[in-house]
């Protein structure tokens, strides 16, 4: 098996401890850092899928991601410094009023691993914070909203126009338990995602566009 | 007519009941125990283990803070440095108030059934936070199983106190296996680190005379099923539409009966109405049937979050069972 294709098996297999060196030997043999880390984004974009599917479930997509993070560590050095984000920052949070973390934690992981800069707000995020961060961040291409309660939809709608009516140009993503495609259309968010994976996905498709 | 009781063992062994049982009618829940500190709406409290929960007003529940300045467990390899369970109360006063409670039930009518939580899995993660113990499962499985076993073996503990003390009926035990839409958890890995620990738990409160395990988790779980049979849970709680519900009591109804499928979150909200619960507690009861199911709104304890939704939907569970008994 060529190095990169073993780097690509092993960060899907989540083999946290043996990424960096195989990362290396990857380098060692010539193999661009561009073009590694490429293989990394493919899979955790395989990743993703799995994970939408059911085919695995949130350990083996969190030790991939954390396999990814330690072979990018590696290659950081080497490249650009923004060539690890080429998809620009996105700032992320869980919506006022909810404090629900686990779900916007994976989606933030997989956004990252997809080629984002990651500015994570935190829970119970007021809509005017979302606004006040695309503001201080460099590069701002998406803003991911995370909602799990029912009683908390009425803060994700907020938090969604307040960030249209600012006129920043950027895209905004939501998703959560309650939500649907439906309700995301409807309070004029740009993309909706029923799980990490398909954020991931869905993400790249939005800034791409 | 048959009691409340009789009515509930109709239901889960298949027989002839002659009504819906009604959410929690059947336990007669005892919350006096002493299981240590709790955190209420309002306050920030750090319980027996060290763990800190902060329940900030308005919310709908309380949560484990785990920055570093608050996680328990830093380093699942050192957990015997950080882990220190605390002493199972054992004093006559502390019991005073639970005995009283299961003394004054009757027993004929319904189920002496003592509350406990959290559960080995939601230990872990309340311990070092959620995605340090999933990741912990793969990277050090020897220390998360140690963990476990030493969480089980204060689980005995406490166990062996609360039959001493209460000779519970049945036990009604939380431990929140997944999200809405998944476990969390394969069950090839469940099986590995969770059954084991349950089967000792709840095969200890069976062979202590506890006729029912009635276990607690508000999720998907569907993929768990056979693992919750092997554990001995005579009816799993919570379970929530997306588990399909149906299809679960037709594939394993003669050996787990299903409490729920009313989902809180749909119905138990600020703008709910008499119509909006009829309409989902209809749907529940036609699909699922008269055996092996208690329609139920799916939050882990007999109340609502919302005034009147609880008491709205036992209503509508009784016109129900007029028209279908």
């Amino acid at each position: 098996m060529s190095k990169i294709l073993e780097v690509k098996a092993k960060v899907e297999a989540g083999k946290t401890k043996l990424i960096a060196g195989l990362v290396q030997e990857a380098l060692d043999e010539g193999i661009k850092a561009e073009d590694i880390l490429q293989a990394m984004v493919d899979s955790m974009g395989v990743v993703g899928d799995k994970f939408s599917t059911g085919e695995i479930f949130v350990p083996e997509m969190l030790i991939a991601a954390k396999a990814m993070a330690k072979g990018v560590e590696v290659l950081k050095p080497l490249m650009a410094s923004d060539s690890a984000s080429s998809l620009g920052t996105c700032i992320i949070g869980t919506v006022a009023g909810d404090l629900h973390d686990i779900g916007k934690n994976l989606v933030s992981m997989m956004v990252e691993s997809a080629g984002f800069k990651m500015v994570d707000l935190g829970v119970d995020v007021p809509a005017q914070k979302f606004v006040d961060a695309i503001k201080e961040n460099e590069n701002v291409t998406l803003v991911a909203c995370s909602g799990l309660l029912t009683t908390t939809m009425p803060a994700l709608k907020e938090a969604v126009e307040t960030i249209k009516a600012s006129g920043l140009a950027v895209k905004v993503i939501v998703g959560g338990a309650p939500v649907t495609p439906e309700y995301a259309a409807e309070i004029g968010a740009d993309g909706y995602a029923p799980d990490a994976g398909s954020a991931a996905v869905k993400a790249k498709e939005l800034v791409t566009a | 007519m048959l009691t409340i009781r009789q009515n509930l063992m109709e239901t889960i062994k298949g027989g002839s009941p002659d009504r819906f049982v009604n959410q929690y009618e059947f336990m007669e829940i005892i919350m006096e125990a002493p299981m240590g500190t709790f955190v209420t709406p309002g306050q920030i409290v750090k319980n027996e283990w060290g763990i800190t929960f902060s329940w900030p007003e308005g919310q709908l529940g309380g949560f484990p803070v785990h920055d570093a300045e608050h996680k328990v467990l830093k380093d699942i390899c050192e957990w015997r440095k950080y882990v220190k369970a605390p002493a199972v109360n054992t004093s006559d006063e502390a019991w005073a108030a639970a005995v009283e409670h299961a003394n004054a039930v009757d027993r004929n009518e319904k189920f002496v059934t003592p509350f406990v939580a959290p559960g080995i899995f939601e230990m872990t993660h309340h311990l070092m936070g959620m995605e340090d113990a999933l990741m912990a499962l793969y990277e050090e499985p020897e220390a998360m199983h140690e963990l476990i076993d030493y969480l089980t073996e204060y689980e005995l503990a406490y166990a062996k106190e609360l039959i001493s003390r209460l000779h519970p009926d049945a036990l009604f035990h939380h431990d929140d296996w997944g999200s809405q839409i998944s476990s969390f958890v394969a069950p090839e890995m469940f099986e590995e680190f969770f059954v084991p620990a349950y089967k000792k738990i709840y095969g200890f409160y069976k062979e202590n005379g506890v006729e029912l395990i009635v276990h607690h988790s508000d999720t998907f779980g569907a993929n768990l099923v056979p693992s919750m049979i092997e554990m001995g849970i005579d009816i799993w709680q919570g379970v929530m539409t997306t588990n399909n519900t149906p299809e679960l009591i037709k594939k394993y109804g003669p050996q787990i009966t299903f409490m729920g499928d009313l989902d809180s979150g749909k119905i138990d909200f600020p703008g709910w109405t008499p119509e909006i619960i009829a309409e989902h507690v209809e749907r529940a009861c036609k699909t699922c049937g008269k055996l092996y199911f208690i329609p139920n709104l799916t939050q882990g304890l007999n109340f609502s979050s919302f005034p009147g939704v609880y008491e709205e939907t036992t209503a509508a569970i009784d016109r129900m069972s007029k028209e279908m008994f």
